[in-house]
């Protein structure tokens, strides 16, 4: 994938929002989030964009992780035979997908996971998800208490990967076009678009300055990266925030950028069964453990270990970025109060 | 729960007894360790070393079966060194003398012997609980499964009253329950002497309310307990039984007699969602809808009634437990023909005073609402006891040891503790059908000290049997220091080890709850013949 600067900009009144996805769904399924009955904001399919209420300001429970790496997917059939098994692949179709309103730290989450899954190997499940998939990117006004991409070089505003960036600007959008895909649809249906002007430009270089005043914290990401990679972190971190987890694996499941998984085979009848891939996650001691009952992993002192060294060091080497973007999420999920802003704080102190 | 779940979040201090909060009750502990991170002290009484007490400031590690002693000791402390709420005592309570009587009689070295915990610590946890403005109790069923079990709990609420922590925000005692709505069915008179919203059977207006409102005769004295009915042996009185969502043939203690009295009935019926132990027993199964599969509301351990909707259809031939009890009592020859949920709500509401203003349409919006909620104005209660206890005032009830009903002795020397694991549910009936879970712990183990284990020859993960007077198991061997010398401990999930064939049916003559915390077992290495 190359991404072209994103140089070229338009605005789409408001108003002319839903007019511009219905033409959209008529030929992608379209994926945004909504707010449901209970107040919930998801990632959901609309089916009837006119009972849908799309909810931009506020970030989605979820993450678009569950729609190209689905919490549990079918790879395969299989029957058995007199000399073992017989596997039939399943053939999926995926419809090309409009994913709209996504912000910058689950935007870069996906970007992230094209990488995991296709740099070594092609994963063709991941890809058949997520080709011809088209990304619409929102910047974010209004970050949530959690969010912290500011420090993770994922957000408030992006940049790049998107194939259309929108910014909010009180009665439009500025629309940023990143990717082809994104080039083409403006220019398929120029009737919703204007030119921008400087002005407009102006504003969203103010939008941008004042989203970046509206965190409410402050996590020194870079720092517990230098210590990570200098390996300074003191043993009793390890061990207290491990002793807390509580092995829930919600920071795993709910986290953008958290693609373990494993694969099982399920016993259907006697002659047949069905091979499949679900979400796993490293807190997990089942993740680790060998014959036995022995484990390399002690859950009580080393539970989070993994989880932080692979986003913190490990992928900073290898791609030059954390893999955590910053989004949240598992701040608020976390049982145990031992999520990666209180591991980052905590290493923060003992640097003191 | 005297107190909503987040107010322990604003506790000053956290007494924690006989309860593996972490485990059991996750989303109550993680509001501990939020109180931890504000501050707050926690102290924990258990005699294993669980994570809570590994995060605890102070570990009460007492000798089972030995909560009175201890809580005794700790209000001695408070009245020796004048923390007891003397304005509390004099304005909220009766029987303070008997009571302050009692403890002054208490010889504290030797009653903190007879607890294993050493003085000076007790002396600390005192003066912790003592000094707090904002302190609550959780306990759970490491105090409620001995012999003792009403005593102990009446010896917690005897230390929160000399206190004065309770009938405060932040501040009470707070029992967790276990199951989504164990609370619910208590509250709906799933319970032998009582009527919905605990209205006594033997009171004679209360069941002419009821008779009116159902058309129908109700007796007067109240039914059988548990233990009684499943423990009646195969001449028992009871001669046959409907167990909706139960599964006695694990759950229950001495398993050999309940496996006695269930085949010796001249009829079972089951309801529940799999093929349980108790199932395979019955005449009839009726396969029953799950929770995301109904909808109705359930009551949790803060005495909050939540709506339960439903996600997705029964399938095949299940049928909501309303409806099964519905289809029953109409072939019984007594129609019971509610069209929703929501009708059944109605009548609660009709009649049961601390359910008067819970309505469907109200529990939708938001979170629900805790009882007591006395009318559709009535906002519902988040804390219990402002002002006044529900009897008037709080009734002081000393108490003094009573040793459990078996002790390890020279034939069986160790002492077996019962309990439950994060990863899997009561029997199992649920938990063990998820391969997830099954991958973390799919197996029962037997905890006990490095120390015996030595003694023993064990090896880590060793199948090892186990016997009581009751019955003998063969499971894996877990070496490790959260048990002390002496004791051992493992859960009841696993029916391939079934550990209540050995757990003692001793019960507690007022609660009529089971010893499940406390009996004598052996240990034997097995030798390959």
């Amino acid at each position: 994938m190359v991404h072209t600067a994103a140089t070229d900009s338009h605005l789409l009144k408001k108003d002319h929002l839903k007019g511009f996805l219905r033409k959209l769904a008529k030929e992608y399924r379209l994926v945004a989030p909504v707010r449901n009955r209970h107040g919930d904001v998801l990632f959901t399919v609309i089916d009837d964009l006119d009972a849908a209420e799309i909810e931009l300001s506020e970030p989605p429970q979820n993450s678009l992780k569950q729609f190209f790496l689905p919490q549990q997917e079918q790879l395969s059939t299989y029957t058995v035979t007199p000399e073992g098994y017989d596997f039939h692949p399943v053939q999926a179709t995926i419809p090309p997908t409009i994913y709209f309103g996504v912000h910058p730290c689950d935007l870069s989450a996906v970007l992230y996971m094209d990488v995991v899954f296709s740099r070594r190997q092609r994963d063709p499940f991941y890809l058949r998800r997520r080709h011809g998939s088209v990304l619409i990117g929102v910047n974010c006004n209004s970050p949530s208490p959690n969010c912290f991409c500011n420090a993770t070089g994922s957000g408030p505003f992006l940049e790049m990967g998107s194939d259309l960036q929108l910014t909010d600007l009180g009665d439009r959008f500025l629309v940023e076009t990143g990717r082809a895909p994104g080039q083409a649809l403006i220019e398929r249906w120029q009737g919703f678009f204007s030119p921008s002007a400087d002005k407009d430009r102006a504003a969203h270089y103010q939008a941008f300055l004042e989203a970046r005043g509206r965190f409410s914290r402050q996590v020194h990401v870079e720092q517990a990266i230098r210590q990570l990679e200098a390996d300074t972190v003191e043993e009793k971190i390890w061990q207290e925030l491990s002793l807390r987890c509580q092995d829930c694996g919600g920071c795993a499941y709910l986290c953008p950028t958290c693609t373990c998984f494993t694969i099982s085979d399920q016993r259907l009848d006697a002659a047949s069964g069905r091979r499949l891939r679900s979400w796993d996650a490293c807190t997990f001691a089942g993740f680790t453990a060998m014959a036995g009952d022995h484990n390399p992993v002690q859950a009580k002192t080393a539970a989070i270990r993994q989880r932080f060294t692979h986003k913190l060091r490990d992928d900073v080497r290898l791609n030059g970025r954390p893999s955590c973007v910053g989004c949240g999420r598992c701040v608020s999920i976390c049982f145990g109060g031992t999520d990666i802003v209180r591991f980052v704080e905590r290493v923060c102190q003992g640097s003191l | 729960m005297t107190n909503s779940i987040n107010e322990i979040e604003n506790a000053e201090v956290i007494l924690v007894s006989g309860s593996n909060t972490t485990e059991a009750h996750p989303q109550v502990a993680r509001r501990m360790l939020a109180a931890v991170d504000r501050g707050a002290r926690l102290i924990v009484i258990d005699p294993r070393r669980t994570r809570l007490a590994e995060c605890a400031h102070l570990h009460l590690a007492l000798r089972p079966g030995t909560d009175i002693p201890l809580l005794n000791a700790m209000m001695r402390v408070l009245l020796d060194e004048g923390l007891a709420d003397d304005l509390f005592i004099e304005m909220r309570t009766e029987n303070f003398l008997a009571l302050r009587d009692m403890l002054n009689r208490l010889d504290l070295e030797a009653t903190a012997a007879l607890t294993g915990v050493e003085l000076s610590l007790i002396r600390q946890a005192a003066q912790l609980y003592g000094r707090a403005r904002k302190a609550v109790i959780c306990y759970c069923l490491g105090v409620t499964q001995h012999v003792c079990g009403t005593e102990n709990v009446q010896t917690i609420a005897n230390l929160a009253m000399l206190a004065g922590h309770i009938e405060k925000e932040d501040t009470g005692v707070d029992p967790l329950r276990g199951q989504n709505n164990v609370q619910g069915a208590c509250d709906m008179g799933a319970l032998p002497n009582m009527l919905p919203s605990y209205q006594g059977v033997a009171n004679e207006d209360f069941r002419e309310k009821f008779e009116r409102a159902w058309g129908a005769s109700l007796p007067e004295a109240p039914g059988l307990t548990l233990v009684e009915m499943t423990h009646g042996g195969a001449q028992g009185p009871i001669r046959g039984m409907f167990i909706m969502g139960e599964n006695p043939m694990l759950s229950d203690p001495t398993l050999g007699k309940v496996e006695e009295t269930l085949r010796g009935l001249d009829f079972l019926a089951v309801s529940d969602i799999f093929l349980t132990e108790t199932a395979q027993l019955a005449q009839v199964v009726f396969p029953a809808a799950c929770f995301a599969e109904k909808s109705g509301s359930f009551t949790n351990s803060e005495r909050r009634v939540q709506m339960v909707r439903q996600a997705v259809p029964p399938p095949g031939e299940c049928r909501a437990d309303s409806e099964i009890i519905m289809a029953l009592s109409g072939r019984l020859g007594y129609p019971m023909e509610y069209e929703t949920s929501a009708e059944v709500m109605e009548e609660i509401a009709l009649l049961s005073p601390i359910y008067g203003g819970m309505y469907h349409d109200r529990l939708e919006r938001g979170w629900g609402l805790q009882w007591p909620c006395w009318d559709r104005d009535h906002p519902g209660t988040p804390f219990l006891h402002k002002y006044y206890f529900t009897r008037g005032r709080g009734h002081f009830m000393p108490a003094s040891h009573t040793p459990p009903g078996e002790l390890p002795d020279p034939e069986y020397p160790l002492l077996l503790m019962t309990g439950r694991m994060y990863h899997q549910y009561h029997t199992g009936t649920m938990t063990r059908k998820s391969e997830r879970l099954s991958r973390e712990c799919d197996h029962a183990v037997l905890q006990i000290n490095p120390e015996d284990a030595k003694t023993l020859g064990l090896r880590q993960g060793e199948t090892v049997r186990l016997l009581s007077r009751r019955g003998e198991i063969t499971l894996a061997a877990s070496i490790t220091g959260q048990v002390a010398c002496g004791m051992v401990y493992t859960t009841f999930h696993f029916h391939e080890a079934p550990i209540n064939q050995l757990t003692n049916d001793a019960f507690d003559t007022g609660s009529r709850c089971p010893e499940y915390k406390v009996c004598a077992v052996r240990v034997e290495k097995i030798v390959d013949s």
